[in-house]
């Protein structure tokens, strides 16, 4: 098995209710909750999140695009912040999640280094490593219907833009998407072969075109070059 | 990245120590084999000096733990984790040092002194080399992921190490040209592995890019796309600081850092070739020099740690690292 998120950046608004309901489950999970703030209410707050959201502007106008782009664990397959930890705390399960055993863990900061995508963040209040589950309290829950056995990121989704599956099966819903959409992993450059993908958007951000020409001599058109010019400098 | 105190005071004496004890101990290896007999005394007391500067270093890296109660497991992983194997050797050092330094003291046999000397001279190295390899191990940092950082961390530990037996022994009846030698030749190296990484730093070799990390460069931008789409920061999701930007996103004033530079050149490098070279027995010359040495090592790793730039940066919106 190889347990993963698809994250479709066409779709994703970039509302964090995602981070949001990750927060919510996971500071209340027994698996490395709870996911403590500093001074949440003071003038510098900040705390442990498993899913932070970030927004880019990609291309060049008229073509750029807005990029809403949440990350959180990817659940490597060569996952280094795994082969790192000296006291065995981090380890990667049969079904490709990746997890850190609280009770090992020493607070080295090793494994947050090794990982490329700032996916691992220490709480100061435990003096452990935390990271994204994948929800696994979740996902195997027999307790709980069977549409609702996925990661709170996903059920939170208002777009639709998060899918939850098993990439090492063709037929899933995660490795159709990812097939048909070209979906791709993050810094492949860095070898750690990443499960999540993201989906591209739809269309594609583009480069900027050469300056149009102002061939029309009217006032107007005059007018709108001055002031292009002196916006863009 | 975050430049922490205790991980640069582990380093630092730890290095030094490590390189002093390992010149030590070779110095067993060249009375043995030469017809040299010069006084052991002040030997046994730079090679005791040495062994508690490894032992205050290793005492400064717990520091760093935010959880020390669980070190003692920090041996399970010798199979992949170079901080694990550290952990074990640095162990491993500490006992076969203790032991030598003990052998000698009590006038134990020759032939033991010289297997405990190689082992302990050989435990050296691999100490050292595991510490430098927890870094250049890391791929997402740039700075670090090269085999540079090993060789300087070599270098620098035995050249420190030399400086301070000079600066030991120089009250000593022992002829000291043999060992300032050693020294600034050490330092010479030292200094010449250091100008290369530094240029390797300024360098362009495997740069990593903000449309990389995102995949403009083969996701994003899609097929047909020009292949210079431009990617940039708009908003980065949170109000205050995170765990992430107080770890990675670190970055030192130019001051600071020009600072940090010139204090590196002239405490670990001209200035103690200089008290090398001017030859006079000074005992606070030779304390002074230690203490020159010292701020210029703690620049020196400073500027290792905030010189080192992580891809997470990237997402923060760094154009490359």
């Amino acid at each position: 098995m190889k347990l993963g998120l698809v994250i479709d950046l066409d779709t994703c608004v970039g509302c964090h209710a995602c981070a949001t309901a990750c927060k919510e489950w996971n500071g209340a999970s027994a698996i490395s909750g709870p996911l403590t703030d500093d001074s949440p209410y003071g003038a510098d707050p900040t705390g442990v999140w498993f899913n932070r959201v970030r927004h880019y502007e990609v291309g060049e106008f008229p073509g750029c695009k807005t990029i809403n782009f949440p990350m959180s664990c990817l659940h490597c397959e060569d996952a280094a912040c795994v082969s790192v930890c000296p006291t065995g705390a981090s380890y990667k399960r049969e079904d490709g999640i990746v997890l850190v055993d609280q009770d090992r863990c020493m607070g080295c900061n090793l494994c947050a280094w090794a990982c490329p995508y700032g996916a691992r963040e220490l709480d100061p209040a435990s003096g452990t490593m935390k990271k994204c589950t994948l929800c696994v309290d979740r996902i195997y829950d027999q307790s709980l219907p069977v549409e609702e056995r996925e990661p709170a990121c996903v059920l939170a989704c208002p777009t639709h833009a998060r899918h939850f599956g098993d990439f090492d099966d063709p037929q899933s819903k995660v490795s159709q998407l990812t097939a048909s959409r070209n979906g791709f992993g993050l810094l492949g450059e860095l070898d750690y072969k990443p499960v999540n993908r993201y989906l591209p958007p739809r269309t594609p951000p583009q480069a900027a075109s050469p300056a149009p020409a102002v061939a029309s001599e009217g006032a107007l058109a005059r007018l709108i070059a001055r002031a292009r010019a002196a916006i863009t400098g | 990245m975050h430049a922490a105190l205790s991980v640069i005071l582990f380093t630092v004496l730890s290095g030094m120590g490590l390189g002093a004890f390992a010149i030590v101990a070779a110095d067993e290896l060249a009375r043995t084999f030469s017809a040299r007999a010069d006084a052991l005394a002040p030997w046994n007391v730079a090679g005791a000096i040495a062994l508690a500067l490894v032992i205050a270093g290793l005492c400064f890296s717990t520091l760093h733990l935010a959880n020390p109660k669980n070190a003692w497991r920090s041996a399970a992983r010798f199979r992949t984790s170079w901080l694990s194997r550290e952990a074990v050797f640095a162990v491993a050092f500490l006992a076969t040092a203790a032991a030598f330094l003990g052998a000698r003291w009590m006038g134990v046999a020759a032939g033991a002194r010289v297997v405990l000397a190689v082992l302990t001279v050989g435990l050296a190295w691999v100490v050292i080399v595991c510490t430098a390899m927890i870094y250049a191990s890391l791929k997402p940092i740039r700075a670090w992921h090269t085999w540079r950082v090993p060789l300087n961390y070599l270098l620098l530990a035995h050249a420190s190490g030399a400086v301070l037996i000079v600066a030991i022994l120089d009250g000593t009846a022992i002829a000291m040209q043999p060992l300032r030698m050693l020294a600034a030749g050490l330092l010479l190296v030292a200094a010449l592995a250091k100008w290369e990484y530094r240029r390797y730093l300024a360098g362009d070799q495997r740069r990593v890019t903000l449309e990389s990390a995102l995949g403009v460069a083969h996701g994003v931008r899609g097929a047909g796309a020009p292949a210079t789409v431009a990617a940039r920061l708009l908003d980065v999701g949170h109000s205050r600081g995170t765990f992430l930007t107080r770890e990675f996103v670190v970055t030192p004033t130019p001051v600071r850092q020009q600072a940090a530079v010139i204090a590196m050149w002239l405490g670990v490098y001209v200035l103690q070739l200089l008290w090398l070279w001017q030859g006079t027995r000074n005992p606070i010359a030779a304390a002074l020099a230690i203490v020159v040495l010292l701020s210029g090592l703690l620049a020196e790793r400073w500027l290792f740690f905030v010189e080192a730039r992580h891809t997470v940066r990237l997402y923060h919106g760094e154009r490359r690292v």
